[in-house]
């Protein structure tokens, strides 16, 4: 459906913007309802690929294009659903060569989607990387700040990450040996056959690193907090929101689905990355000024109860993550769709010049407000869900770390309240007499959107987890079981 | 006893033969001063109508001169490929010479008589025909190389070209002699024979090691890459285009020829040589590129770069290998000769080949930025466009013949390379222009533009037919070693 909106924009002549304006609307909203549709109707009693859809492309290799969905890939894809169309409702702002930007932003959603249906391992890191150079066009062209070093630095860490992955999926296709992309097909090759652990010891690193790196594994963080910072606001949202969990997702799929053995050995050294992750980027985004910043380190700690989840292996834990990515997902676009609207009206994202905006935006506020507490996972909110079943997974496993996670919680509270108290509450600053809030629906409804999936999906967490759920559940038990064997 | 010969299989030799020496007659008896049109346009006419035969007529395969001439699969699906570079080639001409018609018709004998040489070279069957169309090639490139007359980077190019150029002249005829020496005989199949019987003596590694080192100075590898970035520069573009792809092919067909075919007995032995060379090769390469600021001589830097990545194909010594080099080569004649289009165009608008004068080249002209984009992405190995494909068979044949470590140095220059490219992106796209006058680009050379746009990005999508014509093409190929492995 992206598509359709993509070639229809590209015919649409420059002059206008309107037009292409609700072409984009319409096309990211219909693929919405699409992906709704398509969550909805999963059947998660029966499980596995469905609604699979499949051509051959490639016939010497084994590559087809592969589409299917199954209980974990559904649920990100309503997220991306939702993500992609507060971000375009956001996107209203943009004034320059609108054009050239609702392509980009098509195709970022296009590639992500491609991503996420693919069943072939090939096509999964072609939509991956589709998304890249678009992205870096869009902070170029329309980011602040320190746009070149964000957006170079964005496509240098990421562009390593996928080729480090690129090296590491190709092996595992050749030790496989079935000359097929077909996930489903190797997943059932390796249940009978799995592969020998030496070779699986030295392609589970590669693959974890560099999907690792797209998911700001500690230390390679470091590109995703400016790149947010400088990124246009609809790009922050779409990259925190749901790009960064194409990392997650391949890790889940690929490495830890295929290769249980290796992750045995290796979970526990990303258990350790991943703690440092929630305390050190925690720690980091205590003293930011800048909410933007504020927001991307505390994107970076959250990932690290991502990473902790990956590396309990078990079905409570695995659930835990695919949930929090969801709720986290939702979280982050609505954190930065809500900066990128204070930012717009006041030109300014730092907290000292900030301050008492909430009595002229009390809109806003709030939403910010409910963004904090879903942040520090505050029960009723998805985030709580998903942090709660991480622990939890991860208790037997990591008994230290765990305790430490908690910790990240009580320092997430303290960096969200301390915005709130500085940005929004308190004495106003005079500059901002002027501000108005989100007035009208459709300025309202991304925000309105995202909040209302962040509290059902907290409110009624089996909504999302049943479907998780018959995705996690029948993959798991295969790995506990080759696990057993000796 | 005289050879009978089949000049079936010799047509299209005998064309160009034809076409060159009429286009000389004309030019001679037309009289003096408007001379300017006639030969431009015939060579054009001629070129069609070799594409059309080549397209249609079918390939005639087999050998005459007693073997001396082979037409196989790889040599036809060569001089189709070297046939739609000349495509290119010429319109480039005709556009770079546009304000200067002085001598012009010397230079379309002179693309004719190279193009000769490339089709003679693709077909050889024997060192000496190999050696002889080499030349005719390489003298025609030592002419137009210092063809502008007034210009002192055109001839200090021309002349590093020649001295190098005739040095590895040099070395080849010395490695020849000493394989005749050994073997009796300079026809490739006898020599096959020699090779597949006996172990590599010293006198044979001599002879190969001088051979490797005339074909490295054709595809410009470590340590004979030294001549590239200065001849890039300084010769007329259309030249560098040349140089970049047909020399460069040329120089590839050599290297499967030899090293696929007659000289595949010896593989083991060769495969760290060559596996060396290359990773030194694209980090050169790729780390030469980085600060450029010259655009034709980043692209000659790249150029060595990408023969870094083609040469891993070649240590990998498999078919897959050796498809990977062709299906990489022809999503590089599209790539490559579009950007040397677009750098034509904005040189006759611009009269410079700096990087910092293409800034706001978007707004300039449309059509070259889209161009210019898209070749650069593609040679960084993005997807959806031909690069990534080309780069994603060579990693695979490489970690298939179990050379990780030299696909994880490919996977850290693709990240240098990104790095140089996506900086030329940025000022085209991002930057304002200095001047701001557009840049007109007539109908016929937007349909090139057109053309090649579309191969890369229909190379990139579709990639099945094209590999498979690849492979096709190696698997059938003449001298194949009947055990190399798949």
């Amino acid at each position: 459906m992206p598509a359709v909106a993509l070639i229809a924009i590209t015919l649409v002549s420059k002059e206008k913007s309107n037009l292409i304006r609700q072409i984009a609307n319409t096309g990211i909203f219909l693929s919405l309802l699409l992906s709704g549709y398509v969550f909805v109707n999963y059947n998660h009693v029966q499980g596995g690929f469905q609604f699979v859809e499949q051509i051959p492309w490639v016939i010497p290799f084994g590559i087809s294009y592969h589409l299917g969905i199954d209980g974990i890939n559904s649920v990100l894809v309503l997220l991306l659903g939702i993500s992609s169309f507060a971000a375009t409702l956001v996107s209203k702002n943009i004034k320059d060569r609108v054009k050239e930007y609702y392509i980009l932003l098509l195709l970022i959603v296009l590639g992500t989607y491609g991503a996420f249906l693919s069943v072939d391992i090939f096509f999964f890191y072609f939509f991956h990387e589709i998304a890249a150079v678009p992205t870096f066009l869009m902070m170029s062209l329309w980011g602040s700040g320190r746009k070149d070093y964000g957006a170079m630095k964005l496509m240098l860490y990421l562009t390593a990450g996928a080729s480090i992955a690129l090296v590491g999926l190709i092996a595992l296709y050749c030790h496989v040996g079935l000359n097929s992309f077909n996930l489903i097909e190797i997943q059932q090759y390796l249940a009978t056959n799995p592969l020998p652990v030496h070779v699986q010891y030295w392609i589970f690193p590669l693959i974890v690193l560099g999907f690792g790196i797209t998911l700001t594994l500690w230390p390679f963080y470091t590109w995703a907090p400016v790149g947010y910072a400088t990124a246009p606001t609809a790009v922050s949202m779409l990259h925190a929101g749901v790009l960064k969990k194409l990392g997650a997702y391949a890790i889940l799929r690929f490495a830890i689905l295929l290769m249980p053995q290796a992750a045995a050995v290796w979970m526990p050294v990303v258990a350790i990355l991943a703690i440092l992750n929630i305390l050190y980027c925690g720690l980091i985004a205590l003293v930011q000024r800048d909410i933007k910043y504020l927001l991307g380190y505390s994107s970076c700690s959250h990932m690290g109860y991502v990473l902790l989840g990956l590396a309990c292996i078990n079905v409570i834990g695995l659930n835990g993550v695919v949930a929090l990515m969801f709720a986290h997902g939702i979280l982050a676009s609505l954190g930065f769709a809500l900066i990128g609207f204070v930012s717009d009206q006041t030109q300014t994202r730092n907290l000292d010049e900030l301050g008492g905006i909430a009595k002229r935006m009390p809109f806003i506020a709030t939403c910010f407000s409910m963004m904090a507490l879903a942040s520090a996972g505050v029960p009723g909110f998805a985030n709580f869900v998903g942090e709660i079943m991480v622990l939890i997974g991860s208790w037997d496993a990591y008994r230290w770390q765990t305790v430490l996670a908690v910790l990240g919680i009580v320092l997430g509270a303290v960096y969200m309240l301390k915005t709130i108290r500085l940005g929004f509450q308190g004495p106003m600053n005079a500059k901002w007499a002027k501000l108005s809030d989100a007035q009208t629906i459709t300025e309202k409804l991304p925000f309105v959107l995202l909040l209302a999936a962040l509290i059902a999906v907290g409110c009624w967490p089996s909504f999302i987890l049943r479907n998780i759920d018959s995705g996690i559940k029948p993959l798991s038990q295969q790995i506990q079981k080759s696990l057993n064997q000796p | 006893m005289f050879p009978i010969i089949d000049w079936n299989i010799l047509s299209l030799e005998v064309s160009i033969t034809a076409i060159l020496v009429g286009l000389i007659v004309i030019d001679i008896a037309q009289p003096k001063g408007n001379s300017s049109r006639l030969v431009p346009t015939l060579s054009f006419l001629a070129l069609g109508a070799l594409i059309l035969f080549w397209l249609f007529n079918g390939a005639v395969f087999g050998t005459t001169f007693n073997g001396m001439f082979v037409s196989d699969s790889l040599s036809w699906d060569f001089k189709g490929f070297f046939l739609m570079a000349m495509n290119f080639i010429l319109t480039m001409t005709q556009q770079y010479f546009k304000t200067s018609g002085d001598r012009l018709d010397s230079f379309y004998y002179l693309l004719w008589l190279a193009l000769l040489g490339a089709c003679l070279l693709a077909s050889s069957g024997d060192f000496l025909v190999l050696f002889i169309a080499l030349e005719i090639l390489t003298i025609s490139l030592y002419v137009m190389t210092a063809y502008l007359k007034s210009d002192k980077l055109s001839l200090e190019a021309g002349m590093k070209y020649l001295i190098l150029g005739a040095l590895s002249s040099a070395f080849f005829l010395f490695g020849i002699s000493f394989i005749y020496g050994v073997t009796h005989s300079t026809r490739f199949e006898i020599i096959k024979g020699y090779v597949d019987f006996h172990g590599m003596d010293p006198m044979m590694l001599f002879a190969s090691i001088l051979v490797l080192s005339a074909i490295g100075f054709k595809i410009a590898s470590v340590p004979f890459q030294q001549w590239v970035p200065d001849v890039y520069q300084g010769a007329p573009t259309p030249v560098t285009a040349l140089l970049s792809v047909v020399s460069k092919a040329a120089g590839f067909i050599m290297l499967i020829r030899l090293f696929f075919g007659v000289f595949n007995a010896w593989h083991i032995q060769w495969e760290t040589v060559l596996a060396v060379l290359s990773a030194i090769t694209m980090c050169y390469g790729n780390l030469g590129a980085m600060f450029q600021t010259n655009i034709k001589r980043l692209l000659g830097y790249s150029s060595i770069g990408h023969a870094g990545y083609l040469l891993m194909g070649a240590a990998a010594g498999s078919t897959l290998g050796a498809s990977a080099i062709n299906f990489y080569l022809l999503g590089y004649l599209f790539t490559n000769l579009a950007a040397f289009l677009v750098i034509v165009l904005f040189y006759n608008a611009a009269k410079s080949d700096d990087i910092s004068d293409y800034a706001g080249l978007a707004k300039r002209s449309g059509s070259l930025a889209i161009a210019l984009l898209l070749a650069l992405v593609s040679l960084a190995g993005i997807p959806p466009l031909a690069g990534f494909f080309g780069k994603f068979t060579l990693l695979m044949a490489a970690v298939k013949s179990n050379l990780i470590w030299l696909a994880l140095i490919a996977a850290v220059n693709i990240v240098i390379s990104t790095y140089y490219y996506l900086r030329v992106v940025k000022t085209i796209y991002v930057d304002q222009p200095r001047v701001t006058t557009p840049i007109a680009v007539s109908f016929p050379v937007q349909l090139v533009i057109g053309f090649a746009i579309t191969g890369i990005v229909v190379i990139g999508i579709c990639q099945g037919p094209f590999l498979e014509i690849a492979m096709r093409s190696v698997n059938n190929m003449a001298f194949l070693a009947t055990y190399v492995s798949q």
